[in-house]
């Protein structure tokens, strides 16, 4: 039996007996208004330099909307289950940055508003700005739902000094290493007991470079199975399954959960990192020096995972016009250009790509790569339920890399629960579409 | 016939209502009236306190448990389905088996280091303060430092576990992403952190008994075991039964440790009941199966309770 309860009377049930219930509580205490009330947005913020950033935001805003505009600042790790209980209880600021690997979990639950029919009202938003791969992480079947703030292909990193310490030649900042070369290249640092060829985090999220780089892909082409099962994903991690569990080249697991490609980097006896731009600023601390080239090029050629995110409008934001002015504020180029000449990432805007500057001295390759120009990348593709996804593949996968089964044993184990959610992504994708 | 009545037969009994007149109340009756209310409204922030935070969220957990919800849309109600799905969810059986391991390695080991540090620490040597606050400080600090550290100590190339390890010919394993002992090693860091409870608890308990008891054992010649067996023991188990209960409750809700630690890893080694809960809930938007799975673990922990409950007159010596 399949009986429909409204939201509104869920919430209202709710709302009715946790009032009655607390009443005697909370008497005497006062209630400031609902975020929702107010022009009020909400980012994620680790840290004094993160805070600046976005203090500086707040402050271009209200000079610019000529208002007094709240932020709402979160740390990192407990955003999103914020947001979500935020979400849920009708109290999300006006508006909200989302990762883009959570755009499509928000909009096929309709938590999100669509954005198609603001931007068509409006001739003076140019929706052209934005990179094609922003443009794409913020839209979800065939709608936009969110507008850039950062968008970055995955990049490696190379340890300039240890290369010269170990007369290694350097690579080539215009010219993607083959996966045989790039092999050979991180192979020669291991001579030296302590020192590594490379590092990087065993999850799927790194793993995807190399599989769209092997012209693999998570998702089947009409998205009703695993693709990770295939001959090109197959031979992608295998390559590099073999870099952690056959030569060697990584620095030991140590613990999966704080397992930090970075870190190890940091410590200056790794050559090459995996990572996004988004670790630059991390990296200028660094007590060596360091430049990025484009990521290796295998069977389909160099196409590293192309990441971002963005901000969003709540689906239950009432005042759907001030809430637009503060959206189009908050990814506007000038506040996009405080973003960038601050470090944090590549902006989503190409006008603001020129705020993204060195050191690195080849830094400008992020822009190169969006725009097509050099190397290439591929849009990180995630599904309606990519949560569940990502923590299946986070249980038996990461227990290959640390040579506890065979990579062929944990695909095999955990392909048909993955086909299984594959297939609910699938139907919510039809039942969305219709 | 004439009956004869007795002088005391002449006066009223008190207690026959046909003889009683009413009195107006008196001073003493105000008083245990004045009592009864002085008592129960310094229970009811916290009766109000376990409405709102306990009793209304298994409710609403038992009601959110019939339903498909992902937090989001509008919840469709869906009957017994997610009590079904649990039944053949080998994950969820795998972290109820985990939780089960944790439980039942952790409350022992430490019951058992609790009750021995007790012991010692009621031997009342000199600085005995000092020993006592510092036993107490893993107690006090919060679970996410104190995992923390314990990440540092268990590394296993130059963490402090396998470098005393090595001091001694052994080869400590790679703690947190060993198959073997990964679940270990929580249970270790758990017992570190969590005997200062008990040994507070059964110091406490230790300081109350009567030294007669013991004077009359030593008396009877009984040896320093015969009185630990037959004297401590006994009295102490009124306190053993407190932290038992306790223990054994917290543990099956064991979830910051093993989230900061091994996040449920290797594989889903460490994955324990209430990490499955969160998951399903805050990472799967599966409001409804979360909701089951809280059920079924409340049920559990208060089966398990009662049965302890109901052992606690053959177990348990209480002094009246």
């Amino acid at each position: 039996m399949n009986l429909q309860i409204t939201r509104r009377s869920m919430l209202k049930f709710g709302l009715a007996t946790g009032t009655i219930a607390s009443l005697g509580t909370t008497m005497g205490c006062s209630s400031s208004p609902a975020a929702g009330s107010e022009a009020s947005w909400s980012m994620w913020s680790t840290g004094a330099a993160e805070d600046k950033v976005w203090k500086d935001f707040k402050n271009y805003v209200d000079s610019t909307l000529k208002i007094n505009s709240t932020s709402n600042l979160t740390p990192s790790k407990g955003y999103q289950t914020k947001f979500d209980l935020q979400l849920a209880s009708g109290t999300t600021s006006m508006v909200a940055a989302v990762s883009g690997t959570l755009i499509p979990a928000y909009a096929a639950r309709g938590a999100l508003m669509p954005l198609d029919d603001l931007i068509k009202a409006d001739p003076s938003f140019d929706a052209d700005d934005f990179y094609a791969d922003s443009r794409k992480i913020c839209s979800f079947n065939n709608k936009t739902y969110a507008l850039g703030l950062d968008v970055a292909p995955t990049i490696l990193y190379y340890n300039k000094t240890l290369f010269q310490e170990l007369g290694v030649p350097l690579p080539s900042a215009r010219e993607p290493m083959t996966w045989e070369q790039f092999h050979a290249s991180a192979k020669a640092f291991t001579k030296k007991t302590d020192v590594y060829g490379f590092t990087c985090t065993p999850n799927i999220d790194d793993l995807m470079s190399w599989i769209y780089s092997a012209g693999g892909d998570l998702l089947n082409s009409d998205q009703t199975a695993s693709a990770l099962s295939s001959e090109a994903s197959m031979k992608a991690m295998t390559f590099v399954h073999d870099l952690f569990v056959k030569d060697r080249i990584t620095p030991p697991i140590t613990n999966l959960v704080t397992e930090n490609a970075l870190s190890n980097f940091l410590q200056g006896n790794v050559a090459y990192l995996q990572n996004g731009p988004w670790q630059v600023l991390n990296l200028r601390n660094a007590k060596f020096e360091w430049d990025v080239v484009p990521f290796p090029q295998g069977p389909a050629g160099s196409l590293p995972r192309v990441s971002g995110s963005g901000f969003a409008i709540p689906a239950e934001t009432k005042d759907a016009e001030t809430a637009w002015k503060l959206l189009k504020a908050l990814t506007s180029k000038d506040a996009l250009d405080i973003y960038a000449s601050a470090g944090r990432n590549n902006p989503a805007r190409k006008s603001a790509a020129t705020a993204f500057v060195p050191p690195p001295a080849n830094l400008g390759i992020v822009q190169e790569i969006l725009d097509g120009k050099l190397a290439g990348g591929h849009t990180f593709d995630v599904t309606t339920n990519w949560g569940e996804i990502r923590q299946l593949l986070s249980t038996d996968l990461p227990r290959s890399f640390l040579g506890q089964i065979s990579l062929e044993d944990a695909v095999k184990s955990f392909t048909p629960e993955l086909n299984a959610l594959i297939g609910t992504h699938h139907e919510t994708m039809l039942k969305t579409a219709s | 016939m004439s009956t004869k009545i007795t002088p005391a037969e002449l006066v009223p009994r008190a207690n026959d209502p046909a003889t009683m007149t009413p009195r107006p109340p008196t001073k003493k009756k105000y008083r245990k009236e004045n009592v009864n209310l002085t008592a129960w409204l310094f229970l009811l922030p916290s009766f109000l306190g376990f409405l709102v935070f306990t009793a209304f969220p298994v409710v609403a957990a038992a009601g959110i448990s019939l339903l498909e919800w992902d937090l989001f849309s509008s919840p469709t109600f869906v009957g017994l389905a997610n009590f079904q799905k649990l039944l053949t969810d080998e994950g969820f059986w795998a972290s109820f088996v985990n939780t089960a391991y944790f439980t039942f390695a952790s409350v022992p080991l430490t019951i058992i280091t609790s009750l021995i540090l007790a012991l010692l620490l009621n031997q009342g040597f000199k600085y005995i303060a000092v020993f006592r606050s510092l036993l107490l400080l893993p107690y006090a600090t919060i679970t996410v430092s104190v995992a923390f550290v314990w990440i540092w100590m268990y590394i296993p190339q130059d963490g402090l576990i396998n470098t005393v390890l090595s001091w001694v010919g052994i080869s400590g394993p790679d703690w947190l992403v060993s198959e073997t002992w990964a679940m270990p090693a929580l249970i270790i860091m758990s017992v570190w952190k969590g005997f200062g409870f008990g040994m507070i608890i059964f110091l406490a308990g230790l300081q109350a008994i009567p030294q007669q008891l013991y004077e009359a054992a030593m008396v009877d010649g009984a040896s320093s075991w015969a009185r630990f067996r037959n004297v401590t023991l006994p009295m102490l188990s009124p306190s053993m039964f407190f932290v038992v209960v306790t223990s054994v409750i917290g543990s099956f809700q064991v979830f910051d440790q093993a989230l900061i630690m091994t996040n449920g890893g290797p594989g889903t080694q460490t994955t324990t009941l209430v990490m499955s809960i969160y998951r399903a809930g805050f990472e799967n938007y599966n409001e409804g199966y979360a909701a089951a799975q809280s059920l079924v673990l409340f049920l559990f922990i208060l089966v398990i309770t009662a049965a302890q409950f109901l052992n606690q007159r053959r177990l348990v010596h209480y002094d009246n």
